[in-house]
């Protein structure tokens, strides 16, 4: 996104209340050092995104562990649940643990660096491999279909013309890489895919060689004339990026490590490799499949180990050495990652120490550039669907335009039409907020985690509290009784608020005062 | 019906090309001359012919199959490339038959894998039963694929049992493998409900070590013995519930029963048919005009697959030349249809076993790198070309371009050897069987005639002479070099031609219009 875009949409977007990382930012003019410091962030050009596919159905209620649900969580799934003792506890909250094969992830969200959003799905969810990912890959509604993918319909917005003028002076380098044979569906574009798939571009320049000859062509608008035209823009398109894609992967150094017999580490080995060697690729995307868990994801007797654990700990493995290399290159602050698959599992195991397809799971979002780790309470499992499902407290789409705007720098209109309606951002990226003004003061809130009463106190608050908030992750501004207690004391009742972390924050006529909440019982 | 109204006229040397590539896994040129100036009828009727099933794949240092040993974890490796390699050799060597192409489609209709079944055992006895039922009643295939070892393995129904049921089967039966996911065809309690019909079965022999014999068998005592009730989507249905010895093949007969009352469930094959032999894309009009009448004829034959087939084949639809080269090949298509083309004959699979394994192994590398490992899907669904969001064009990548341009390299530079013996072709052989090898232009004219499904322009011919054939050389020298070598065959003027057609043949089979048929 080009600054003065940026501009002209951060004026018209601020007449409107703006809610960042569930605090809310007030509209200032143009010339305002708030805006100046989001102007410094429209230099979004050399942001990345990398999209980590889990493919055939994760079952996140064994990957995400709700300590506040567990006997509800070992009555449903007694032959598989993850023992308690076992879980892997997290810093700042008291109701998510990770799987205990997640050690590499647990660390990424103890350094703050990883966010999990809980209970991520859509309207009428689909219970069937191939429907559900196709809904992932495009974005669509669960009653409609549509040919482009969502990334495909951002690089297509971002890069017009595409492929005829590319590779071009600004863009010289494949809008999206992937690291497969195939690209996914959520990189294909009005035309065709907006990715270049390699599987090793040291490799790739020899086979497809540097140069190409080009017959004469007569292409009609036959089937096969569509045919042999997409088949020659590929010959052509992967001879004009081999060399730009050696190039980056000779320049590129991996400072780490991968671990070995890893897929997906091998996958963003090479990632890590072309983002250092310079290559301005906007989106990569790997992928690592095996979790149709119907049988046997855990051990009969070690429920902590067996298929899902393997898979899940090369996903954390492979997620922390990408992240570790990314830091000691210096190009850490570049990366964002979001890891997907097309449905959760069935809240109930199956009598095969396995699960069956289900819906809402978690998503995960790493880089440097998370703030809010925790979004959305743990799935409730005493209040399933009718099909024994857990249901959704978001849509995943909200996560695409967070990531789109927040991450990438996407204007909410272009984000609107990308993904065919207006979803609300979670507040994932925190950084926008940091140019309102100071950092936020804190003030003392106590017992804290709280179960019915918690007090506030702050010398501020004797120069008038204009407002008071309690905001879930989510950003959706809640109701609280709260009370006066004197001067510089208030008294919050927080009995009715259901477990799990909150903001809260209070607008004085000097200050905006801020802190977090935990709710526990 | 016009659309599915017989071709009546003999086959054209153009239609019969057309027919044999899109029917087998590729014609030899003596297979379209065969096939040109035959009826419709009965050229349809030759490629559906019925074939003897082929022996069992051979352990080269024993000399004796495998297959009906008891397991051995050692030889895993090897005896899945020998069941591999086995069945690519049934592909390489058919004549002009359907049946192979066909034992491909099932296989990536019911699909199971080595990856998980992980018996080869189980996988060659599956293969078997493919072929078996590739051209018969789709109501027997349903029922005997319900119950193969390896399918119950593969989906877990030998995991499903009254008190435990696991839904995994059921869903694929309904989602892929019959009736398919569109609107309405069936709901999540269809879902469990036929889960509770199927409850009870199980495999025997899996990985035994010690006998032989590897059986489905039905426990009765797992299964649910409750009536089963279905939606309206299937007429509100009950299956009676039963219990006994025959209480899960009669039940499992009136769940197929059930399923294929549905009209849907002729469309979804239909479909699925037309996409794997005609084109990608089905309109509005091909769903009314062709979709529909096809159906209807393979529900009235009581789903005979052979009739569904003969009707396809024989109909004015699948020879409009508009839908010419709208399919694009897939790996097996593009490499076994070469080595078909060019009548190369693999080490024989009994008398040289070792080195035909070593043959077919290289072969299916090929095939794997290009994202088509025989036999090992990455998903039920099968290769996502067949299913996926642009269909046909996932094959393409600049990756598996290059990888496709390097199977042809290898195949026309000599490069695929087995032993030092080069399995190749020798251009100048095939340019002599052309009508005037003498004539450049009706060389290059002759040869992508029978290589390419759609006709090039002459400007793209002048490019191939004069570019590629005989770059920075007037065309007249071509006559005079190759009757010279055709008047004294020495060494050095075959190589000044060998040569000059050599990289005729690397450009060729390097053009897009290799890649579609």
């Amino acid at each position: 996104m080009k600054r003065r875009d940026f501009l002209q949409h951060t004026a018209a977007g601020l007449l409107l209340p703006v809610l960042f990382d569930g605090y809310g930012a007030k509209a200032y003019g143009e010339g305002s050092a708030f805006v100046q410091a989001l102007a410094k962030l429209a230099d979004l050009n050399d942001r990345v995104l990398v999209m980590v596919q889990l493919n055939g159905g994760n079952d996140g209620l064994n990957m995400v562990l709700p300590l506040d649900q567990l006997s509800k969580y070992n009555t449903l799934r007694a032959n598989i649940a993850i023992p308690e003792a076992k879980a892997l506890k997290l810093n700042n909250t008291l109701t998510t643990a990770l799987h205990p094969a997640m050690t590499g992830l647990r660390n990424i969200f103890n350094d703050g660096k990883a966010s999990v959003i809980q209970a991520v799905s859509y309207p009428s969810p689909n219970f069937s491999h191939f429907r559900a990912s196709d809904i992932w890959f495009t974005g669509a509604n669960a009653n409609q279909t549509l040919t482009t993918g969502w990334l495909g319909r951002y690089l297509d917005q971002e890069y017009p013309g595409y492929p005829d003028k590319y590779p071009s002076t600004d863009m010289p380098d494949p809008l999206a890489v992937q690291i497969s044979a195939i690209a996914s569906t959520t990189l294909l574009g009005p035309i065709q895919s907006m990715a270049i798939a390699i599987q090793n571009p040291d490799t790739f320049a020899t086979l497809v060689g540097d140069k190409s000859i080009q017959a004469p062509s007569n292409e009609s608008n036959t089937p096969a004339g569509k045919n042999l035209a997409f088949i020659r823009q590929q010959q052509v398109s992967s001879v004009q990026y081999a060399a730009q894609l050696k190039n980056a992967a000779t320049k590129g150094k991996n400072l780490v490590t991968y671990p070995t017999g890893n897929s997906l580490a091998d996958q963003l080995k090479i990632v890590a490799r072309l983002i250092h060697g310079g290559s301005r690729t906007k989106v990569y995307y790997v992928s690592i499949g095996g979790f149709d868990t119907h049988a046997s994801q855990t051990d009969a007797t070690d429920k902590t180990i067996g298929q899902h654990a393997n898979l899940l700990k090369q996903v954390s493995d492979a997620i922390k050495f990408f992240m570790d290399d990314l830091r000691l290159q210096g190009t850490a602050d570049r990366v964002a990652g979001m890891t997907f698959s097309e449905f959760g599992r069935r809240a109930a195991s199956n009598g095969s120490l396995g699960t069956d397809h289900g819906s809402a799971a978690p998503v995960f979002v790493f880089g440097n550039g998370v703030k809010t780790q925790f979004i959305g309470q743990s799935p409730n499992l005493s209040d399933l669907d009718s099909g024994g499902n857990i249901k959704m407290q978001f849509d995943f789409r909200q996560i695409y335009a967070t990531l789109l705007t927040d991450w990438l720098g996407e204007t909410t209109t272009t984000v609107s039409s990308i993904l065919q309606q207006n979803f609300q951002n979670l507040p994932i990226f925190k950084q926008l907020v940091a140019g309102v003004e100071d950092p936020t003061v804190t003030f003392r809130l106590y017992p804290n985690p709280a179960s019915d009463d918690v007090i506030l106190e702050s010398e501020f608050f004797r120069t008038g509290i204009n407002s008071l908030r309690v905001v879930d992750p989510a950003g959706r501004i809640l109701s609280v009784p709260a009370e006066r207690l004197g001067v510089e004391t208030l008294k919050l009742s927080v009995r009715a608020l259901p477990i799990g972390t909150y903001f809260i924050n209070v607008e004085t006529s000097k200050q905006q005062l801020s802190n977090r909440l935990l709710i526990a019982r | 019906m016009s659309w599915l109204s017989p071709n009546t006229q003999p086959l054209s040397d153009v239609q019969a090309a057309h027919l044999l590539r899109r029917a087998t896994l590729g014609p030899t040129p003596e297979h379209i001359k065969q096939f040109t100036g035959l009826k419709p009828a009965v050229a349809v009727q030759k490629l559906l012919a019925d074939q003897p099933l082929p022996g069992p794949p051979l352990d080269p240092a024993t000399g004796k199959t495998f297959v009906d040993q008891p397991f051995v974890e050692a030889m895993q490796g090897q005896h899945q490339s020998y069941t591999k390699g086995w069945w690519l050799g049934q592909m390489l060597k058919e004549g002009a038959s359907v049946r192979e192409k066909m034992v491909l489609f099932w296989q990536n209709h019911f699909v199971t894998t080595f990856a998980e079944v992980n018996d080869s055992r189980y996988m060659y006895n599956y293969n078997t039963l493919l072929r078996r039922n590739a051209l018969g009643s789709f109501n027997t295939f349903l029922i005997e694929i319900t119950k193969d070892p390896s399918m119950l393995r593969y989906l877990n129904g030998n995991q499903n049992t009254v008190l435990k049921p696991n839904e995994n089967y059921a869903r694929e039966l309904q989602e892929l493998f019959s009736i398919g996911l569109g609107k309405g065809n069936y709901t999540e309690d269809d879902v469990k409900a036929a889960a509770r019909v199927l409850t009870g079965w199980t495999d025997t022999g899996y990985r035994n070590t010690t006998t032989a014999a590897i059986t489905t068998t039905f426990r009765q005592g797992q299964h649910d013995t409750n009536d089963k009730g279905f939606s309206a989507s299937y007429g509100s249905t009950v299956i009676k519930g039963r219990s006994g010895a025959t209480a899960g093949d009669d039940e499992l007969a009136d769940l197929i029963a059930m399923i294929l009352k549905q009209p849907e469930t002729a469309r979804f094959i239909v479909r699925k048919l037309y996409v794997w032999f005609v084109n990608s894309e089905i309109s509005q009009a091909v769903e009314t005009n062709f979709i529909e009448p096809l159906s209807k004829v393979f529900r009235d034959s009581n789903y005979q697959i052979k009739a569904l087939l003969t009707a396809l084949f024989n109909s004015d639809h699948f020879f409009d030349d508009s839908l010419k080269g709208a399919i694009i090949k897939s790996p097996i298509e593009l490499i076994v249809g070469s080595m078909r083309y060019f009548k190369t004959v693999p080490p024989d699979a009994v008398t040289d076993s070792a080195n035909f394994y070593t043959f077919t192994n290289n072969l299916l590398a090929r095939g794997r790198e290009q994202q088509q490992d025989l036999m090992d899907q990455p998903t039920v669904f099968g290769w996502r070309p067949y299913y996926d969001t642009g269909l046909y064009q996932i094959w393409i990548t600049a990756n598996t371009l290059a990888l496709r341009g390097y199977f042809t390299d290898l195949f026309a530079r000599g490069q695929l050897k087995v032993n030092n013996k080069v399995y190749s072709f020798d251009s100048i052989e095939v340019a002599k069987t052309l009508s005037d090898p003498s004539d450049a232009f009706k060389l290059v004219d002759d040869l992508t005639a029978q290589l390419f499904t759609v006709s090039l322009t002459n400007a793209q011919k002048d490019f191939l002479v004069d570019s590629i054939l005989l770059p920075g050389l007037p065309r007249y020298e071509w006559p005079t070099e190759w009757n010279d070598f055709i008047k004294t065959n020495t060494a050095a003027k075959r190589t000044v031609v060998k040569s000059k057609l050599d990289n005729l043949f690397l450009y060729l089979l390097r053009m897009a219009e290799y890649q579609v048929v």
